[in-house]
């Protein structure tokens, strides 16, 4: 495994309340492994523990990244072990050039500009008309995202940690995305997806279902969703849409027993 | 002049800033210029279009410089007011009139690189007309040692339907004392964008820099940003004025500033008046640290808080 909790509890600042209870499950060296759970589910929280932002100290349980024992480690730190995250809403900053926020965490800066270029492909965002921008407001929602999307590839980590890259963004421009995690895993990074979309969630291999700050369950992708689908009492939707045309049909009984454990029909 | 002519200090002196001076010296480039050292005129280039001219005074000089009705140039003026001494007083008079319906950008460049001791006083008159386009941006070095008196007073008239760009950079090297005082005139339909940026350094930096843009025409509409950082002692006021004196005139100011280390102080001032019922005025400060979203950001790319601090205030005190 690359990345291990063990146990995860992560009190709210003032300490008073829980928003992630007792979580523990790995994610595979070289995988896309989606995080799914309803809005206010913990997902973000989870990401930000991950990563190691200030403010996001676990109560209890430990993280490992790449066997090492991560949980007492900095922001800074975790980062130079090979790990980002990309951010929900990322900050818009004048004055900071979209090639030195790329180049920012490049471990080597020789042909600098090249690399630039490359993260830019990568992201489907035409070098020339983004090298002389900054990341201030003037930049459109998605090109933010694809912005910050490159500057996390650019640092060729080894694992990525991605907050709802699909938020607000269109449909055609989700087919984009989906072309671009491709591309991210053939880099053998390895994706942390943080998403409630299942449309998105279908491109990863593994995933992991948290429901108001607990873990029930982490296997392969279209299992997880299947139990997102059975506690949220989505059965039309689930027979309809997500198990058709993709290998992964699961026969009816086994949509209703999995339905009926979770007191849904 | 041959490039030996000009002290190699100042030649050098704008190297943080990207600038080379040399680019601008008389038969460099195709721009119109005007070259001081200390108190002595070093060079003048005159091109089609505009008038250049000095005129030496007892502590200083006085700089003329006319852009003729309708000429768009589309090489800078510039002009640069160097001292290589360490002391002394220099006194500077520029009189520069952008007639009506001309495009021009004037980059001054002040450069006191072994200043101790040294006074720079500038008292300037800006006159711009009728549908102008008029960039002036004025870089600063006063050396590393903080030792320099710098005085500029700045009187700036836009006419009807220009377009006024403003940037003053000090960020580079030690301040020293510095004092600056802007009046920002602007008539109707102008445009006005102030853009300052400084960096106090160190305990014996002191800048205060007041920008006032008073909006007296119908539709005027400036944006003041005032930026700064201070660290280890030194000490930046940024007072940015503006007022809607005018039907429908839009201002807004804003004041963005960095404390770094202990005994550094920053201080904003933002002051808006209205005195037109249609007008409209707005300004927002921050000052202190920069968010930590904006640090997390960097610090997730395996910077430190530090290093992450020194990139978002390089961001800051670019100009754009
Ligand atoms: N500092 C805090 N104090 C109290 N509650 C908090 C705090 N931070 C987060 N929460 C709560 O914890 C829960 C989890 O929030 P989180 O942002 O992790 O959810 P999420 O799964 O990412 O949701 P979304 O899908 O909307 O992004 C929410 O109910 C939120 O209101
Ligand atoms: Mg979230």
């Amino acid at each position: 495994m690359l990345l291990e909790l063990k146990d995860i509890t992560i009190p709210t600042e003032d300490g008073k309340c829980v928003i992630v209870n007792n979580v523990s499950f790995g994610v595979k060296e070289g995988s896309i492994h989606a995080v799914i759970g309803p809005n206010g589910s913990g997902k973000s929280t989870l990401a930000y523990t991950i990563m190691g932002l200030k403010m996001y100290n676990p109560s209890q349980g430990k993280i490992y990244f790449d066997g090492i024992d991560i949980t007492n480690m900095t922001l800074t730190e975790r980062a130079k072990l090979g790990m980002t995250l990309a951010w929900q809403e990322p900050a818009r900053i004048d004055g900071l050039t979209v090639p030195n926020y790329i180049a920012l965490g490049m471990k080597d800066k020789t042909n600098l500009k090249e690399k630039v270029i490359e993260a830019l492909e990568i992201v489907n965002l035409e070098p020339e008309r983004y090298l002389t921008r900054t990341i201030d407001e003037s930049l459109s929602g998605g090109e933010r995202k694809r912005v910050e999307l490159a500057a996390a590839i650019a640092m060729r980590p080894r694992l990525i940690i991605l907050d709802e890259p699909d938020s607000g963004l269109d449909m055609i421009v989700i087919e984009d995305f989906l072309n671009i995690f491709n591309k991210i895993k053939n880099l053998e990074m390895t994706i942390l997806l943080i998403t409630h979309r299942e449309d998105i969630g279908m491109v990863a291999d593994y995933g992991t279902l948290i429901w108001r700050g607990n873990h029930i369950i982490t296997d392969e992708f279209p299992k997880v969703m299947l139990r997102y689908c059975a506690k949220a009492g989505l059965k039309e939707f689930c027979k309809r849409t997500l198990f058709k045309n993709d290998g992964t049909c699961f026969d009816e009984d086994y949509i209703d027993r999995i339905f009926r454990e979770e007191g849904s029909s | 002049m041959t490039d030996s002519d000009y002290p190699e200090e100042i030649l050098q002196s704008l190297e943080d800033y990207n600038i080379d001076i040399r680019d601008f010296l008389p038969g460099h480039g195709g721009g119109a210029k005007l070259l001081l050292d200390f108190n002595k005129i070093k060079g003048v280039e005159q091109i089609e279009g505009i008038i250049l001219k000095g005129r030496e005074i007892p502590n200083g000089i006085v700089a003329d410089v006319v852009i003729k009705e309708g000429t768009k140039l589309e090489e800078p003026v510039h002009l640069c007011f160097g001292v290589s001494k360490e002391t002394g007083i220099q006194e500077i008079f520029p009189r520069i009139i952008a007639e009506d319906n001309t495009e021009v950008k004037v980059q001054a460049h002040c450069s006191f690189p072994k200043a101790n001791g040294l006074i720079h006083k500038m008292f300037g008159h800006f006159y711009i007309g009728k549908n102008c386009n008029f960039n002036y941006s004025e870089t600063h070095y006063h050396g590393e040692n903080s030792g320099a008196l710098v005085a500029p007073v700045g009187y700036m008239y836009v006419g009807e339907n220009s377009v006024f760009e403003n940037n003053f950079n000090l960020t580079k090297g030690t301040p020293g004392k510095v004092k600056i005082m802007l009046d920002i005139y602007a008539m109707e339909n102008s445009v006005i964008r102030s853009n300052i940026r400084a960096f106090g350094k160190n305990i014996k930096d002191s800048v205060r820099i007041r920008d006032a843009i008073y909006l007296e025409g119908k539709n005027a509409r400036s944006v003041l940003k005032m930026k700064a950082a201070a660290r280890d002692g030194g000490e930046v006021l940024m007072y940015g004025i503006t007022e809607g004196n005018a039907p429908n005139c839009n201002g807004h100011v804003e004041c963005s500033e960095i404390v770094l280390g202990k005994g550094s102080i920053c201080r904003a001032r933002p002051f808006i008046r209205a005195t037109d019922p249609m007008s409209s005025v707005s300004h927002e400060a921050s000052l202190g640290r920069f968010p930590q979203k904006w640090l997390d950001e960097i610090m997730a790319k395996g910077l430190n808080e530090e290093e992450a601090t020194e990139i978002l205030i390089e961001a800051m005190l670019r100009e754009e």
